[in-house]
């Protein structure tokens, strides 16, 4: 009866240490998260070429060949469409840059003359109180204005990272498979089983999210950019380039192109028909994304109810940024498909 | 030095070490008359691990990952009849077993325990699934001698089946 008694201590020793582990790895992790985004990065890229490496190899090729070739082919295409694509959107982000200052005093015009509206209209509100709030909310979003244009910053940043996303990517994609193998051997013979299965459900979660969302955004990305150029909307490269980024996050992605669009539009020209156009090219769009693009791309991907993907996404958001973001839902279903196998495989089977 | 020699050599340089999981791996029906290059590629999906004595391998009812083979030790297999643990066999060196684990994850029928310390190498599914996508024409390969396995084995059962009707 002791022994019982003991054992089932000790199992519950067990999985609290285990909880208390993850815990700790989690929080490491978010204390260094900065120094994480090249390697997540890295991942994304080797989750993305992975199948890619697989397929050449299964028709003979040598792996590492295989890995080198598709990273030289990869830095090739890069460099053609940063040739192509890099100076009409510079030229466009500089533009938007110069005319930062003026887009302000517009919103600031327009801003003021709705205040006055309000104020005249609702006794209730006492006279300067509103605009002197608003007044300081302007100035810190011009100070905030400063940074868009400098993307010069954020290439520096790239430049650091890409000395070490392309090594990461080398290895990962060259001896990947061999790490796992070599991780997955520290777990005990008892688990081994249940974690083997585990790791390749989140695997396959994960790399078929992120290759799926990057395909699907790079095409969002490019018919933007061909629709909004055709039909003459200003700015057609960088907007396009904008709706195919925000793209790769769920729901809240494309709502936020929609309403940077309009936006840019409205404090730009201000023209009815740039706006008729621009909204007609956006949703023809988002009609070919949901219905071709999207679920060929996605049609592996995983299925979550819409409420609990704006939840994780925001979350995701408030710990990591525009990466936080992306990684949030397949790391959610990875946690779910955790407790599901762990329960399956340990619990309900009585083998913990 | 003769020059078929020298030609092995050479070819064993370029190929890579044999190790001691390929000699293995040849002697499995599912991967018999596969080429070196084959082996090579299903060498890269076996994991290799030591039971110790009485240590468990997998309990009954546990839903199967994957097959063993015994590289060297001795299992036993039991199964629970009348709430009582029965022997069903024991395997030794360069036998395998939970092979129709490979294809789904149907609750084993039977529990596998070391007797003796043993050495295995474990052939999963999820990784096998990878392998086949990956390689198709070794995956049609593979298959192919895995039906062959069960056919074999269902006309055993429908023989035993009909000896029992008589």
């Amino acid at each position: 009866m002791e022994t019982t008694d003991f054992k089932k201590a000790w199992k519950t020793f067990e999985i609290i240490a285990l909880i208390f582990i993850l815990l700790s790895i989690l929080l490491i992790l978010y204390f260094v998260r900065e120094l994480l985004t090249p390697f997540i990065i890295a991942f994304v890229i080797v989750f993305f070429l992975n199948p890619i490496v697989d397929y050449m190899e299964g028709e003979g090729i040598n792996r590492t060949l295989a890995v080198v070739t598709l990273i030289i082919l990869g830095v090739f295409v890069l460099l053609i469409i940063w040739k192509l694509i890099w100076p009409t959107l510079q030229g466009e982000v500089n533009n938007f840059k110069d005319n930062a200052p003026v887009y302000i005093d517009r919103i600031q015009a327009g801003l003021n003359r709705t205040i006055d509206l309000l104020e005249k209209n609702i006794s209730i509100i006492p006279k300067g109180t509103l605009g002197k709030a608003l007044q300081q909310k302007i100035n810190g979003f011009s100070s905030g204005m400063g940074d868009v244009g400098s993307l010069i910053k954020i290439v520096k940043g790239l430049m650091t990272a890409l000395i070490i996303i392309p090594f990461v990517v080398f290895f990962l994609l060259k001896d990947g498979r061999k790490i796992k193998k070599m991780l997955i051997a520290y777990v005990p013979n008892k688990y081994f089983e249940t974690f083997l299965v585990l790791f390749h459900k989140i695997d396959q979660q994960i790399s078929n999210y992120i290759r799926g969302q990057l395909i699907d955004s790079f095409i969002v990305g490019l018919l933007a950019i061909i629709g909004l150029y055709l039909s003459g909307v200003k700015y057609s490269f960088f907007m396009g380039a904008v709706l195919g980024i925000v793209n790769i996050i769920p729901f809240i992605g494309p709502l936020t192109g929609l309403v940077f669009g309009i936006l840019l539009i409205l404090i730009d020209t201000g023209s009815t028909v740039h706006l008729i156009k621009f909204i007609g090219v956006y949703f023809c769009i988002r009609m070919l994304d949901d219905i071709i693009v999207s679920p060929l791309a996605l049609s592996r991907s995983v299925h979550v109810h819409t409420l609990m993907v704006i939840i994780v996404i925001m979350l995701g958001g408030f710990l990591h940024g525009i990466l936080g973001m992306l990684l949030a839902v397949p790391l959610y279903c990875s946690i779910k498909v955790t407790f599901q196998t762990l329960y399956k495989g340990l619990i309900e089977y009585g083998n913990w | 030095m003769s020059k078929k020699r020298i030609s092995n050599v050479i070819l064993q340089k370029i190929r890579g070490k044999e190790g001691d999981i390929l000699p293995v791996l040849r002697t499995i029906p599912i991967f018999e008359g596969l080429g070196f290059n084959d082996l090579k590629k299903i060498e890269l999906i076996v994991h290799k691990r030591t039971f110790m004595p009485d240590e468990v391998i997998f309990y009954e009812r546990q839903p199967g990952a994957g097959m063993y083979i015994i590289k060297r030790g001795l299992i036993k297999l039991t199964k629970t009849v009348n709430e009582e643990r029965v022997k069903i066999s024991e395997l030794k060196d360069g036998e395998f077993f939970g092979e129709m684990s490979l294809l789904d994850d149907y609750p084993r029928s039977a529990e596998a325990t070391a007797v003796e310390k043993t050495e295995a190498l474990g052939i999963f599914r999820p990784d096998l699934f990878d392998l086949i996508e990956s390689n198709p024409k070794l995956g049609y390969k593979i298959l192919l001698r895995l039906s062959k396995r069960l056919a074999s084995r269902l006309r055993e059962t429908t023989e035993m089946k009909l000896k029992e009707i008589g």
